[in-house]
């Protein structure tokens, strides 16, 4: 299997958990992979293990037709000899060169003066890091991990280091910059935003272990139990029970409410329901208009926090929702604490999970 | 005024400083980064002359270079000379008599670079020979340089160690400081007071210009 990164590894750090971690990801193209979990659950290290600075207790990785790592065989290729592309998180850009010579630290021949342009440093070059923002100091690391001539990028939180404005930005540039080097990148990161924005596939770690690999999309809309699902941030889930099963329709029960699901279950079932703020709306008259949602559920405002252009609002419908409205519209609707409301949530924004 | 000893002094400074930065680069890098778990024992050994009286220390060393000692022998058949009561001797001494005033600055230099700058080397392809010296000492200059003081300082100064391996020979192991002993024994205190004052200017102008020029840099110790 030529022109695949498979890994398959297992560490255990002195007091914390097993990382354990089994992914492939193709070399051909510039599919970007995102490394996507909770603090601590083992991303980095994972990474670093790729890129040849942590060593496994045991498994291997391989890449192309390379061993860079084989736990049976005594196999360790330096992290010099894998051209692997690693960025860590604050980027390690050396504080006694200048832009240039960081560039080209690492480079064979030709390649600095076209990333220099590529990621617009020129003005920059004869400047040293610390003259740059932490942006400019980002496309540094960039072009200098590209000069080296990777076989593909290793980013580790590559936007966490920026300031909110400078996030949004690079954000949008990263995934454009990605695309046009045309380099595969696993890309570490526990903001589901940027993990929606950068990746094409993602993988979900917890607790040291690899829960769920796909594409995004399908990972984020049908997580694969409680944990994925709490951690790529559905903010309701709730024990429920499956009271009776249509031909595509399932009813479960949630506290004393009842509400209709588009998903298989058996009824009797446990399961867990899980809802996106976002999918649950707020409406003032529970008597209104006919909707096409289909559970229209009485709700008692707990409490209202703001959110930048967001509100977010904690309801009590027997069972804690949550809801995520644009503050102009909380703000509209005069969406007060202790007020009664009716939460809408379609069928088909209720994610069934098996309960464990 | 013994300006044959302050030359003879001077040169030995000179020469240990330079020979302890060969040694004590290489030295301090495996000290900093080695794994090895037994590390420490090598620590002890090199912070040995902090703590020795200098006779306990120049009396080892005599015996260790002296001509029935492997390394005389070895000395002998290489230049046909003796190592105790040369310069060569003296230096050799002197090595090692100021190895932690080197040694201890580089590594402390060195354990302070940012380990993700040299991770970040190492995965740029840079081997591990080549990091140290385009990230780790260029990184550590300031350090560097406080080490080559205080072993030039140090050198500069010493008394105990180089009258038990190098004796009082004038222009070849009589020192400054050993002069200045000499001095005050023939009651010259004239004499001695001259050359201990040029040896408290010398001393001073160089580590006032060191911390003057670059006072936050290449401070031994925190400053505010």
């Amino acid at each position: 299997m030529a022109d695949e990164l498979i890994i398959d590894v297992r560490k255990r750090h002195a007091g914390g958990p097993e990382i354990t971690a089994a992914l492939r990801l193709p070399l051909s193209g510039h599919s970007v992979m995102v490394l996507f979990g909770p603090s601590g659950a083992g991303k980095t290290t994972v990474l670093r293990m790729i890129a040849g600075l942590d060593t496994p207790d045991s498994g291997s990785i391989r890449c192309g037709d390379d061993v860079w790592y084989d736990g049976d065989c005594g196999i360790r290729v330096p992290p010099q000899r894998r051209r692997a592309g690693y960025v860590s998180q604050d980027y390690a850009i050396f504080p006694h060169l200048t832009v240039r010579a960081n560039t080209a630290y690492g480079a064979h021949g030709w390649a600095v003066a076209g990333l220099l342009t590529r990621f617009e440093l020129n003005e920059l070059a004869d400047r040293y890091p610390r003259q740059l923002s932490a942006g400019q100091l980002q496309r540094v690391a960039l072009a200098r991990a590209l000069a080296a001539q990777p076989r593909l990028l290793l980013l580790d939180e590559p936007l966490s280091a920026l300031d909110a404005p400078a996030r949004l930005r690079m954000r949008a540039d990263l995934r454009q910059l990605l695309a046009g080097v045309q380099m595969p990148a696993i890309v570490v990161t526990h903001d589901r935003i940027e993990a929606m924005a950068l990746g094409d596939s993602i993988a979900i770690m917890i607790d040291g272990k690899l829960r769920q690999v796909g594409a995004v999309e399908s990972v984020f809309d049908c997580p694969a139990d409680a944990d994925v699902a709490a951690a790529v941030g559905v903010e309701t889930i709730c024990p429920a029970r499956v009271v009776s099963r249509g031909a595509d329709l399932i009813t479960i029960e949630i506290a004393q409410a009842r509400l209709v699901a588009v998903d298989s279950g058996d009824p009797g079932a446990d399961v867990l329901a899980c809802i996106r703020a976002e999918s649950v709306t707020i409406e003032r008259n529970p008597a209104g208009n006919p909707s096409s949602a289909r559970n229209h559920l009485a709700a008692r405002i707990v409490s209202v926090i703001s959110e930048g252009p967001l509100a977010r609002v904690a309801l009590d419908c027997g069972f804690r929702l949550t809801a995520i409205v644009t503050r102009q519209s909380a703000e509209e609707m005069r969406l007060r604490e202790g007020e009664l409301v009716t939460a809408v949530v379609k069928a088909t924004s209720i994610r069934i999970v098996p309960r464990l | 005024m013994e300006w044959q000893a302050l030359w003879l002094s001077l040169r030995l400074s000179f020469w240990t400083t330079l020979i302890l930065l060969a040694i004590g680069l290489p030295a301090a890098h495996w000290l900093t980064f080695s794994p090895r778990r037994w590390k420490f024992l090598v620590e002890a050994v090199v912070a040995l002359p902090l703590v020795l009286p200098p006779t306990v220390l120049g009396f080892y060393i005599l015996l260790a270079i002296g001509p029935h000692s492997p390394v005389g022998r070895w000395y002998a058949v290489l230049t046909g000379g003796m190592l105790p009561f040369s310069f060569q001797g003296l230096l050799v001494a002197s090595v090692l008599y100021s190895l932690p005033f080197a040694v201890q600055p580089f590594a402390s230099g060195f354990a302070a670079v940012d380990r993700k700058l040299i991770e970040a080397s190492w995965c740029l392809g840079i081997s591990r020979a080549a990091t140290f010296f385009r990230v780790i000492v260029p990184l550590s200059v300031p350090s560097i340089v406080t080490g080559m003081i205080l072993s030039f300082a140090h050198t500069l100064g010493e008394f105990g160690v180089v009258l038990m391996v190098g004796g009082n020979l004038a222009g070849i192991t009589r020192t400054v400081s050993i002069s200045i002993y000499d001095d005050v024994q023939a009651l010259d205190y004239r004499a001695a007071m001259h050359t201990s004052l040029l040896l408290l200017g010398i001393s001073f102008l160089v580590l006032a210009a060191t911390y003057g020029l670059r006072r936050r840099v290449w401070a031994v110790w925190p400053m505010n």
